[in-house]
This record gives C-alpha cells, sequence and structure tokens, in this order.
C-alpha cells in the first residue's frame, strides 16, 4: 500500500537524502585523497547538517535510524512506519 | 558492520505499472553488471586489500552499491505491484510470476539466477582494481541500454542518478589504483603480489 | 593518415599499465538539488547519456 506524505515531510526528507549524499560523494573522494583538508571541512560540515535534520525528522515523522528510534516510547515507530520502497521514497 | 537508514538514496516513486520494463531492470538487481554483483565483488575484495585507503574505498563503494540495489528493487517492485493478471500474462511476465509472485528474486533479464560467477575476487591489487574499473563501465554501459528502452520520467530519474554514479565509481577505482602504483616499483608493478608475497606496509 | 598521439610522458607513465587522471576539488555543484538529480556534486564527473539508435 503506498502511503501519501505531507509536503513537509517529503520536503524534509528529500533534504536529507540531498545532504546525506554530499556526505558520500565527498566520503568517496576522501577515501583517494585522505589529506584534502578542504574535502574534510566540506563533510563535516554536511554530516553535521545532516545529523540534526535527522533528528529533527525523527521527531515529527519517525526515525529514519535506530539510534533515533527512542523518539516516541508510544509505540515501536521503526517497524510501524512505511518501508521506503512503497513509494515515499 | 552495517546499519540501515529507512530511506532510499534517491526517490523512487512510479505511478504506472509496466511489467515489460520490470523484467529488463531486474538484470541490475541480479544480472552479471547489477548493483548486488558491484556489492558483493567490492565487499569480497577488501579483506585482503593491503592498503587501508583501498579497503576503504571498497568498503564504502560496497556499501552504496547495496543502497543501489535497494533502489532497483524499489523500481521493479513499483512497476509490478498493481499488474493485472491480463497484463501479466500479456506481458511475458507470467514466467517470472509463477515462481516468485510479485516477490524481488535476484536474477538476470534471461534469467540466469544471481551467481558469485559474474564476479572476481582475485586478491592481487592490481587485478581486482581493474576488474572494479570493468565492472563500473558494464554497469554504465548497461544503464544506457535501459534508458533507450524507458521514456517515463519517473523511471528515468532514479536510472540516471545510478548510472551517474558508475561514472565516478570509476574515477575513484582508477585513483585507488593510482594509489597502489605509487606503492609499487614503477620499473615493474608485476614483480610481486602485495596482497601475499610481503606483510601490509 | 595521423598516427595516435605517442606525445606521452613515458617516464611518468610506464607501459603495461592504466591510469585514470587524478581529480582535483576545483568545482562542486552550487545548486545542491542540481547535484543530487544529476547523480554527482562534480561538474567535471557529469556525463549524460544523450545516444540514439539510428538505423540508415
Amino acid at each position: 500500500m503506498s502511503h501519501k506524505m505531507n509536503a513537509e515531510q517529503e520536503n524534509m526528507l528529500r533534504n536529507i537524502g540531498i545532504v546525506d549524499f554530499v556526505t558520500v560523494e565527498m566520503t568517496e573522494y576522501l577515501d583517494t585523497h585522505p589529506f584534502d583538508r578542504e574535502a574534510m571541512e566540506y563533510f563535516n560540515h554536511y554530516m553535521r547538517m545532516k545529523n540534526q535534520m535527522m533528528r529533527d525528522y525523527a521527531v515529527k515523522y519517525g526515525p529514519l535510524s535506530l539510534s533515533a528510534a527512542d523518539t516516541c516510547s508510544k509505540e515501536w515507530k521503526w517497524a510501524l512506519q512505511p518501508m521506503p520502497w512503497e513509494g515515499g521514497c | 558492520m552495517w546499519n540501515y537508514e529507512k530511506r532510499l538514496q534517491f526517490p523512487v516513486k512510479i505511478t504506472q505499472p509496466n511489467a515489460k520494463l520490470a523484467q529488463v531492470i531486474i538484470s541490475q538487481f541480479g544480472g552479471p553488471d547489477g548493483e548486488l554483483a558491484a556489492s558483493m565483488r567490492y565487499l569480497s575484495q577488501r579483506y585482503s586489500m593491503p592498503y587501508n585507503e583501498v579497503a576503504g574505498l571498497l568498503t564504502d563503494i560496497g556499501t552504496e552499491e547495496l543502497a543501489h540495489m535497494e533502489m532497483i528493487c524499489a523500481i521493479v517492485y513499483q512497476l509490478t505491484k498493481d499488474l493485472s493478471m491480463d497484463e501479466i500474462v500479456a506481458s511475458g511476465f507470467d514466467k517470472y510470476y509463477v515462481d516468485h509472485t510479485l516477490a524481488l528474486w535476484p536474477q538476470s533479464a534471461g534469467g540466469v539466477p544471481f551467481n558469485a560467477c559474474v564476479f572476481q575476487s582475485k586478491g592481487d591489487a592490481i587485478t581486482d582494481l581493474t576488474e572494479d574499473m570493468a565492472a563500473e563501465q558494464k554497469a554504465r554501459t548497461t544503464y544506457d541500454n535501459i534508458l533507450r528502452l524507458v521514456h517515463d520520467q519517473e523511471v528515468c530519474d532514479p536510472i540516471r542518478f545510478l548510472r551517474a554514479r558508475e561514472i565516478v565509481h570509476f574515477q575513484r577505482f582508477g585513483e585507488a589504483l593510482r594509489i597502489v602504483q605509487d606503492k609499487l616499483d614503477s620499473k615493474n608493478f608485476y614483480a610481486f603480489n602485495p596482497e601475499f608475497d610481503r606483510c601490509k606496509n | 593518415m595521423q598516427d595516435y598521439n605517442f606525445n606521452e610522458y613515458f617516464d611518468r607513465f610506464p607501459l603495461a599499465m592504466a591510469y585514470v587522471p587524478w581529480q582535483h576539488l576545483t568545482q562542486i555543484y552550487e545548486d545542491l538539488d542540481k547535484a543530487y538529480c544529476t547523480g554527482t556534486i562534480f561538474p567535471e564527473l557529469t556525463k549524460p547519456f544523450t545516444g540514439r539508435r539510428c538505423v540508415q
């Protein structure tokens, strides 16, 4: 069953995707350029941003990672939320 | 070890079922040049790699390929989940459906089950990185072939994303090979196998 | 007919080996949404596919 997200949730999720993507690109670049200071600063900046965005998202819409799964104690949202392949991304 | 984030690396939102396309795109799941093959190749090669930067790169790219495998599966799932029985029969998808219904099972477009013979983990740094560069090109070519068949923007967007990643990975593996070259004697890169003949460092 | 360009740095690039040029951190897309859709944050690694089968 497809899950319909509101515009804000969809937006937050997409922004997390974008910021995480930057960290993935930088990680792989740094693997072959391990002394590139500028790249490391770039990575640090976007990783911090991503971590904050993940926390903010978890508070409103449920955890995207198990490290944020303690934001709600009423139910085990980690399992109850829709799965990412359902079309909500 | 691995963590999981409950999201796709790039959005997959397909509203139009297409069984014929699903049968082709599944090759990037279980086919010879698909994302599962890529992931298993890199994650296997990393253990005996004597240079940390290269082992790190194999780990990071191998992990990203799992996320790509997930995207391909999401694409195939969304292309098939609302098919009618008539569509299943008319498209030839019935041959897959009879064994798997609408589940995802790693096979190539031609029906060859995923197997480790599609990749090598040879235990020689130069050989394995050359294999990896070839793997990224094979994957890119497969995506080129898929793009010639796809006209639906909803499918094109994630496929184009995945294709672009192959080119970036090729660059990275090429750089990893340059790192390995630096560590060896340029007068003869093949004098010995750094994974076997000497200790690390 | 021209020969292939054999004007290469033989001393820096010994034979019987493959060499990919090093990427340097020169350019990153300012528009990260565009980078995301493109599939890379590096304009230098952006190589889109525009092939079309044209049968004579």
